[in-house]
């Protein structure tokens, strides 16, 4: 009888993961349209015989407008909740994108799930998600064409591309020195001991870790050798004691203790950028000398749902136009939608700085989009490692 | 034919004597909580320990094989940090411990012997609190202790301190996490003390104070030592819970205050290797299991008899 070890144990993680990805390859270079494949519809209830209550894995804030658990103010969802009801659906929430895969496989099953792309692999080689069928959604066709194409697997389309945006450090202008914010170093600064808060994200810190080290070819900073991966984990372990702590929630503990100076530094997303100067506290978006990093999120479809057709309703109700104008000027995230004017945000100075109107921004050779790890696994024992030590 | 019925009628009722029989109702009453514990104590672990050898896996896909590598990373591996991480735990929760019962040593003496008629309003108003959930009060805290929160803001207002300068190591560091810990548990070590001292005997006392005994002598001669199987119960009852704490480190915890029971819990939510977090679990069930051995037999269990308890 075979051993399996943990590097064993890792590494038929990373065979699953990578046969997901080449199976993926493969279909790459089809097109956005002719490669969504549909499902049999004939074979499949009505929606009047579903059973239709929702059940959604989501980050907290992405709740449909009209439902109790919405509070951040977004409208994005409220055709659905005018339609069904706003008790029908029920929320479990994901804190990064680790556990959207740990809770996904493992609390489910979900009718929808939102994680970020680069975890659709997983998803998809885990058997969690079914294909979406695009006919069902009346706004795909305004997707951003790119983002949809990284939603295929197999020449399915198994995510509904939805947000997009960065990921860097915020400062306060007023407290950090100009000098001293120039790339990622800055949360390795010890100038700043206590005031500094990353993530708890593994993978994201990984990525963090890689780019202050210099790995910053495309793609390098996802695909580490296994001795970059040791580095990076040290450098984290180097940057441990200057953290006040890791957050774990943005709006429950990152951005009231930023608000109440707390924290000078942290990583984060552009939303927080947004209520920082809505709070009208001094604030900078790091552009790092080395890249930001971006990201994209979007809708996967649960393999087991019996929610099937309400499935592409909810999701319908976050994608149409005007759920994503109103999305883009309440956190200034960039959408899929490709069909919002300029005129269509309000704030066209953040709108310039973030990008959010520029359909392409996330391919910019100055991004980093965060990819789908190889050695995922690897990077959360790191990740873990470091805060164990 | 009737060979068979007679039978049969001997059987049956043979078998209906053994139903309504007094062994039988002691099967039952022994069954039912066997089974409980079999079911969702003894069950569980040994999943867990299955998952640590291997022998399981959580990932479709990936077949599980006997294997003892992850025990020899934890136990043996050089720098193992999960392994610096179970031993710092166990510090923090034999501080905590230690000061739990030291705080609520006072609070149950005063329970015992000053309060008198008013001993069970006043725990009662002491227990109050922890009928609310754990995690809000933990949350509580939080309000409290931070930055801005209700200590620095008073401080402020007070102007002990200068405006905005706030005492940052209230919160996110190991003296908060052991704050909290302490909070959350006297109240439990302080009532087997109470129930000891509560039925300790006055004549007892009374005889230290006749034989020349001052009160201190008394109390360090006569009442401590009657009290300590309330001590170790209540020593015992913060020690084996928070060994495995995760929640007061992941709400005002900072990075280097987090406890073992935290990389548990993440190796189970965050990652997809169960198997590693399983040799933690075990590892902390073992711990448990040994800490129980030790001190259970220090604790009686007839709190209201500490004299047999003694003997």
């Amino acid at each position: 009888m075979r051993d399996i070890n943990r590097r064993d144990f890792l590494a038929a993680g990373v065979a699953l993961g990578s046969a997901a990805v080449l199976g993926g390859c493969g279909s790459s270079n089809s097109s956005a349209s002719s490669s969504a494949k549909t499902t049999p519809l004939a074979k499949r209830p009505d929606i009047a015989k579903e059973p239709g209550h929702l059940s959604i894995l989501e980050w907290g804030g992405y709740e449909a407008g009209g439902t109790p658990a919405q509070t951040s103010g977004l409208w994005a969802g409220t055709d659905y909740t005018k339609a069904f009801g706003k008790h029908s659906v029920t929320y479990t929430y994901i804190v990064n994108d680790d556990q959207s895969l740990a809770k996904a496989a493992n609390g489910g099953p979900f009718d929808i799930m939102h994680p970020c792309n680069e975890m659709l692999p997983s998803f998809v080689s885990e058997g969690l998600v079914q294909p979406w069928d695009t006919s069902l959604l009346p706004s795909f066709k305004n997707l951003n064409p790119f983002l949809v194409q990284k939603g295929q697997l197999n020449g399915k389309q198994y995510m509904i591309p939805w947000d997009w945006g960065y990921a860097s450090l915020l400062y306060r202008t007023d407290k950090i020195d100009p000098a001293d914010a120039t790339g990622w170093e800055l949360a390795w600064n010890p100038k700043y001991k206590g005031r500094i808060s990353l993530w708890n994200g593994a993978g994201s810190n990984m990525e963090v870790a890689a780019l202050k080290l210099g790995y910053t070819k495309p793609g390098e900073m996802d695909h580490m050798s296994d001795s970059q991966i040791q580095a990076a984990k040290q450098a984290l372990i180097q940057q441990k004691p200057l953290n006040k702590f890791y957050w774990s929630s943005e709006y429950g503990q990152m951005q009231p203790a930023f608000k109440a100076g707390d924290i000078w530094i942290a990583y984060t997303w552009q939303d927080a950028y947004v209520s920082m100067n809505a709070a009208k506290l001094k604030v900078a978006y790091l552009n790092p000398s080395e890249g930001k990093l971006s990201w994209f999120c979007g809708f996967v479809l649960g393999a087991q749902t019996k929610n099937y057709f309400h499935a592409h309703k909810y999701v319908e109700s976050f994608i149409n136009h005007h759920a994503c104008v109103q999305m883009t000027n309440l956190f200034y995230y960039g959408t899929s939608d490709m069909t919002i004017k300029p005129s269509e945000i309000q704030d066209q100075h953040l709108a310039k700085q973030l990008n959010v109107g520029d359909p392409h921004a996330i391919e910019a050779s100055d991004v980093h989009l965060q990819s789908w790890q190889p050695n995922r696994s690897m990077y959360e024992l790191a990740w873990q490692e470091v805060l164990a030590s | 034919m009737s060979t068979t019925t007679v039978t049969g009628a001997l059987v049956k009722p043979a078998r209906l004597r053994w139903l309504s029989s007094r062994a039988f109702a002691r099967f039952l009453t022994a069954a039912t909580p066997t089974l409980y514990v079999l079911l969702l104590l003894v069950g569980p672990i040994v999943l867990i320990g299955l998952y640590s050898f291997g022998l399981m896996s959580n990932i479709p896909g990936v077949h599980g094989s006997f294997s003892t590598s992850n025990w020899s990373d934890f136990l043996t591996g050089a720098g193992n940090p999960f392994r610096s991480r179970f031993f710092t735990s166990m510090l923090i929760t034999l501080v905590v411990s230690c000061a739990a019962v030291l705080g609520a040593y006072p609070l149950a003496y005063f329970l015992a012997f000053v309060a008198r008629r008013h001993r069970y309003t006043i725990l009662l108003a002491v227990m109050a609190p922890f009928f609310t959930s754990y995690l809000l009060r933990v949350i509580a805290w939080q309000v409290m202790l931070n930055n801005d929160g209700v200590i620095n803001s008073l401080l402020w207002q007070l102007h002990l301190r200068a405006n905005g300068h706030a005492i940052t190591w209230l919160i996110y560091s190991k003296f908060s996490v052991g704050l909290v810990l302490f909070y959350a548990w006297v109240p439990f070590v302080a009532l087997p003390i109470f129930v000891v001292l509560d039925n300790l005997d006055p004549r007892l006392i009374d005889a230290a104070h006749d034989l020349g005994a001052g009160r201190f002598s008394t109390f360090l001669r006569v009442t401590l030592p009657l009290s300590l199987p309330g001590v170790v119960a209540g020593f015992v009852f913060v020690l084996i819970p928070t060994t495995g704490e995760f929640i007061a480190p992941l709400l005002v915890g900072g990075p280097s205050s987090q406890m073992f029971g935290n990389s548990i819990q993440a190796f189970f939510s965050d990652t997809p290797d169960w198997n590693y977090g399983s040799v933690l679990a075990i590892a902390l069930v073992v711990v448990v299991i040994v800490l129980l051995a030790l001190f259970g037999r220090f604790v009686s269990p007839d709190l209201a008899a500490p004299e047999e308890a003694a003997a």
